[in-house]
């Protein structure tokens, strides 16, 4: 019993020596020659994985800097990105490893409300010369963000099935009604493709400015949008009688693969990557609908309490050239925000029609919670 | 230091690490949601708000009966299928009767995830059942998918084994010279059943419905992915004032709510045990 114990212990032992060793390496390789600069990342663990291989790609070709990445999975609650970033900066620290720092549109709005877009270095378009060819701005400070890549809310149909698919809102009604059962949207609350659509069709009847306000007043404007989506509920797709709005954007999708429905909105990047994967049918394609569903930017900022400016500059030129952008549209399914002329675009050519500079945004930061809770109560009653 | 004190102490020693882990982990959130259910959102005052919403409103009201017959059915279905399974198995001495004894259990064994996905693919109205109905011209829609049926099909596939296990205990339990005696003394089977058998099996029964009861009325992973937008069950319920709207006293009241009706069938437990040990005087 002693003998195994102690061989126990000793591969232990062994293991731990050899996990010092490799994480020292590494370091001595970031300090030794090149200048290290960090990234800091949040997302779901596809963002990870593509950093991971964009940084990698980054360190192999430039022989000046080294980009550690720091990455922050969201939803495990711990403390956000957003709030350490406000945090290093409310205390007022200076030559912080806050390099250079990827935000989600959302979290770009809420940073830059809490600390001011002036905390961060204004971009100078000189050093970094392929930002020249990027069309899409930040709806946020945008001489403080730099937009990388885009995602979108499309409209996902069976092409075997429709077509000719709508192009507006009205057209799309006009199907519902002519092919019942045919759509669906997820509930609002369980994925963001169902969110964006209920939203954008209830927001089509206000002002475009309501959609990024978290104004108490525009709640009460709601009355019409939530007729609308009383009046379309009738020709959703049912199940067992009734109508039904399945769970999660996978939900949604999951049907469309089935045939149970012939369209559905869903985000670009989930629906290419599936279909690349050969997880749904190939006949599945992607469309916008005018007034569109939402989408966003995601940028990269310079806090002005990092330390390597510079490296940070060169990171993010990288991310706009040609063969960063294509790793983006390979990996995940990202919208290039550059010309994609050149680029292997093979699997992914729905993307090239989608336009990019006029990304519908949408944040209502904490009306979000009313809304779907008014949805809950008024649209998935009817039954 | 006495001999006995000292092994008290080593007692004690022993226990609180495990006490302390129960008292922080489960005691103290118990108490802290009950007093957060009894507070009002805002000004944190005394207030029955949080448990009347759940009783008077017509939607609330409605997830709370709704989940009540969902659960209700799948004890009656799940106990009488178990029963019956359970005798055949103790009564049956054949080879399949020991392949099936063997089988029943697989069920528990497959993660509950994989489970839910599987009967999706078969019962949806794409699914299986229809593709076989396809073969021979019939366009089968079964319309379980978010819908009780579907539910209550899901729960049966993970709580019939369960149920079987427990009562095919309690019937191994009972000596086969019980049931020869009867016979003995002119008993026909139905007579040794009604008297012999079920009187010496109620027990193990009512402890299954219990365990079954209660494990299905918080249940989530069945219901949100299998069931409809409304009404919902309360495992979805608390899942929506909690994450989707931020209620948290009004969670905190539903979680109570619960509680309270898991604690009847718990009773109904607690009872049937005691009642054993007076018999057994």
């Amino acid at each position: 019993m002693k003998k195994v114990l102690a061989l126990i212990l000793a591969l232990a032992m062994v293991f731990a020596l050899a996990a010092c060793g490799g994480s020292g390496s590494n370091s001595g390789a970031a300090s030794g020659g090149k200048t290290k600069v960090t990234l800091w990342a949040t997302g779901s663990d596809n963002v990870r994985q593509i950093f991971e291989t964009l940084t990698a790609d980054f360190n192999s070709k430039n022989d000046q800097y080294e980009v550690e990445l720091q990455f922050m999975l969201s939803g495990t609650g711990t403390q956000t990105l957003a709030d350490m970033l406000t945090a290093a900066s409310q205390a007022g620290q200076t030559n912080t490893d806050y390099d250079i720092v990827d935000f989600s549109g959302d979290d770009w709005s809420k940073v830059t409300s809490l600390i001011g877009a002036e905390q961060f270095v204004k971009l100078d378009a000189a050093k970094m010369p392929n930002a020249a060819n990027v069309a899409a701005k930040s709806s946020v400070a945008p001489d403080y963000c730099q937009p990388y890549r885009g995602t979108t809310v499309i409209l996902a149909y069976d092409s075997e099935k429709v077509p000719t698919p709508p192009a507006t809102v009205d057209e799309l009604v006009e199907w519902m009604k002519a092919n019942p059962g045919r759509f669906a949207y997820n509930a609002p609350g369980t994925g963001g493709a169902g969110d964006s659509c209920a939203r954008s069709f209830v927001y089509n009847f206000l002002p475009e400015e309501a959609f990024t306000s978290d104004d108490e007043k525009w709640v009460a404007e709601w009355d019409k949008g939530f007729d609308f989506l009383k009046e379309i509920h009738p020709y959703m797709y049912k199940s067992g009688g009734a109508v039904v709005y399945p769970a999660k954007n996978q939900g949604t999708l999951d049907l469309l693969n089935q045939g149970e429905i012939d369209m559905c909105p869903n985000w670009a990047d989930m629906v290419l990557s599936q279909r690349a994967a050969g997880q749904i049918k190939d006949t599945i394609k992607i469309t916008q609908i005018q007034p569109s569903f939402t989408g966003s930017l995601q940028t990269l900022a310079i806090p002005t309490f990092g330390s390597h400016e510079d490296g940070a500059y060169a990171f993010m030129n990288y991310m706009l050239s040609a063969d960063a952008q294509e790793i983006m549209v390979k990996q995940m399914a990202a919208i290039p925000l550059i010309d994609v002329t050149g680029m292997d675009m093979t699997g992914y050519e729905d993307l090239n029609d989608l336009d990019v500079s006029s990304f519908r945004i949408q944040s209502i930061g904490g009306l979000s919670t009313q809304f779907n809770e008014r949805w809950d109560n008024e649209i998935a009653t009817i039954g | 230091m006495s001999k006995k004190a000292k092994q008290m102490l080593v007692a004690y020693g022993l226990v609180i690490p495990a006490f302390a882990v129960v008292m922080l982990t489960v005691a103290y959130p118990i108490l802290a949601a009950v007093i957060k259910s009894f507070q009002d959102p805002k000004t944190g005052e005394f207030t029955w708000a949080n448990y009347s919403y759940f009783f008077t409103d017509p939607i609330q009201l409605k997830n709370l009966l709704y989940t009540l017959y969902v659960v209700v059915l799948t004890v009656v279905i799940a106990i009488v299928v178990a029963y019956l399974l359970a005798l055949y198995l103790r009564f049956t001495k054949s080879k399949i009767a020991k392949t099936i004894g063997t089988l029943y259990l697989l069920p528990r064994f497959v993660p509950a995830m994989c489970a839910v996905y599987a009967m999706i693919t078969i019962i949806r109205d794409s699914g299986l059942i229809n593709r076989l109905g396809l073969l021979f011209g019939k366009d089968i829609h079964l319309g379980m998918m978010y819908h009780a049926s579907g539910i209550i099909t899901m729960n049966l596939w993970f709580n019939i084994p369960f149920a079987a296990l427990m009562i095919t205990a309690g019937l191994g339990a009972i000596p086969d010279s019980i049931i020869e005696g009867a016979r003995d003394v002119g008993a026909g089977k139905f007579k040794t059943f009604t008297s012999m058998i079920l009187p010496l099996s109620v027990k193990d029964v009512v402890v299954a419905s219990t365990f079954v009861f209660m494990s299905n009325v918080g249940s989530f992973t069945t219901p949100y992915l299998m069931g409809g937008n409304s009404p919902k069950m309360l495992g979805i319920a608390l899942f929506d004032q909690f994450n989707k709207y931020l209620a948290y006293n009004r969670s905190a009241a539903l979680s109570v709510i619960m509680f309270l009706i898991c604690s009847v069938s718990a009773f109904v437990y607690i009872y049937s045990n005691l009642k054993e040990k007076e018999w057994e005087k």
